[in-house]
């Protein structure tokens, strides 16, 4: 509270910017991607520093062309209100809350993308999967739980140190390596995608009464979907040819 | 089925359809969430279960980039959990092969989804532009109105979606049923295994990790060593 106080934005502001963060890609639009959103998000700060009527020049600047990771939309948005506070208070900032802002969004739009969509995600789905194989109704408790805890502290914490560390909030990022969490988190999803291949295999063989060898011929077939995959085949068409494939075996013998 | 599950059925859709980028970002979108949530509301939530874990990994690896958009996943678990839960009893159909065949119809039909969202997309271009030159002219709740009606065009792309998935797959599900459900039932658990391994040889090869096959293999062989040898 003492921070908050000599910060001059109170924690309800604070709680509405993060509850607004939630809603920031809701007009998500082709011309200018996430320009209101942000916008509605700072809303609540910029009123707060300006009172009702925030200039026109702050409401031209934040409505501009803007794009980044939703989960690191918090931390823009609070560095942002730091840094028209102190030019407002008269600090002079040494960069504006405009260059800034197009300074980081790209960045942070990438290692969001990596650290969420191609990290924590698909590891979570993977633990998910391998409980929904046993056919628990846990699975999407667990997938949910593993994949939120780390969103929504993300989301405050990036609230917090933007405010609070200003631009400084960028080394801090920076020190917490993301870029190289996202590996390892892409790594250990790798490894659970072939213990779950493996124990589907399994199974097979277990069902048709086979040797659980015959599961080891199951490898070079994912090792050439994935590579079909990688090369840029859509998995509708995977699909259609695993299927028929299937069907068309399941006809004959 | 009755008008209040679909009704029931209709909400998930919007719900979850939203979450896929308009509103929080939860993750309830993703089939694995999407398809027992439609399958507890219509009183099946192992149907849907069933629907998620095979959806789950086929389009994982295709991020929400920018303006990029995925094919609406979501949507097809949504709508191949309202076929195998309620239409396909219909036509005497249950069980697995009925869950099969309702995704395997679900997924082409998620194309739609593409140009739904595309146009909620443009939509939102011109309340983007009322909005903004609300706000310049000092009329800031008109502002938050504009940003908000967002949520309304992304809704209802969903739901058209939803929509259209469940009523041409009805009939698709009701011609083809006669023909393909007895290879269908005869493949088995087979189709359902190997609809799961190309979702995860479709991730693995959208992975773009050092090592990647090295980890994938060596996982692969111990697991499959362990299963087998215990």
């Amino acid at each position: 509270m003492k921070i908050m106080h000599r910060l001059h934005l109170d924690w309800l502001t604070f709680l509405r910017i993060y509850l607004r963060s939630f809603l920031l890609q809701a007009s998500w639009n082709f011309e200018k991607l996430q320009n209101l959103g942000f916008y509605y998000m700072i809303l609540p700060g910029l009123q707060n520093i300006y009172g009702p009527d925030v200039p026109e020049d702050t409401r031209r600047q934040h409505t501009d062309y803007f794009n980044t990771h939703p989960y690191f939309a918090p931390l823009v948005a609070a560095t942002t209100l730091r840094l028209e506070k102190d030019s407002c208070a008269g600090d002079g900032p040494a960069v504006d809350a405009e260059t800034y802002k197009s300074m980081v969004m790209a960045p942070f739009a990438a290692m969001g993308d990596a650290l969420f969509w191609g990290g924590v995600r698909p590891l979570a789905a993977l633990i998910g999967l391998l409980i929904a194989s046993q056919g628990s109704l846990w699975a999407p408790v667990v997938f949910l739980l593993i994949f939120n805890l780390p969103h929504l502290f993300f989301r405050g914490a990036g609230l917090t140190l933007g405010y609070v560390k200003e631009l400084r909030a960028i080394e801090t990022v920076q020190k917490c390596r993301l870029p190289d969490l996202a590996i390892r988190l892409k790594e250990s999803t790798t490894i659970l995608i072939g213990v779950l291949c493996a124990y589907l295999s399994f199974k097979g063989c277990e069902h048709q009464e086979l040797s659980a060898v015959w599961g080891f011929f199951t490898l070079p077939i994912v090792l050439l979907f994935a590579w079909l995959a990688h090369k840029g085949v859509s998995s509708l068409f995977l699909v259609l040819l695993t299927t028929s494939s299937l069907l068309v075996l399941a006809l004959l013998f | 089925m009755v008008a209040v599950d679909y009704l029931l059925a209709g909400m998930v859709s919007m719900l979850t359809g939203l979450d896929r980028v308009a509103f929080v970002q939860f993750m309830i979108s993703r089939p694995l969430v999407a398809g027992p949530l439609t399958g507890w509301v219509l009183g099946d939530p192992l149907t849907g279960l069933e629907v998620g874990m095979l959806l789950e990994l086929l389009w994982l690896g295709r991020l929400p980039v920018g303006a990029a958009i995925p094919p609406d996943d979501t949507q097809v678990a949504v709508g191949a959990t309202v076929l195998a839960a309620s239409t396909g009893h219909i036509v005497g159909l249950n069980g697995m092969p009925l869950v099969i065949l309702s995704v395997l119809i679900a997924i082409p039909l998620g194309k739609f989804g593409q140009v739904f969202d595309k146009l909620a997309r443009h939509v939102n271009d011109r309340l983007a532009l009322t909005g903004y030159n609300a706000l310049m002219s000092g009329n800031t709740a008109k502002m938050e109105r504009c940003h908000l009606s967002g949520l309304v065009s992304f809704g209802l792309a969903s739901l058209a979606t939803a929509l259209v998935i469940v009523l041409v797959g009805s009939f698709v599900l009701f011609s083809l049923a006669p023909f393909l459900i007895g290879a269908i039932q005869e493949a088995g658990l087979s189709l359902q295994y190997s609809l799961i391994l190309v979702g995860a040889a479709v991730l693995l090869g959208t992975t773009n990790v050092n090592r990647g096959i090295s980890l994938f293999c060596t996982a692969f062989i111990g697991t499959l060593m362990v299963l087998w040898l215990r």
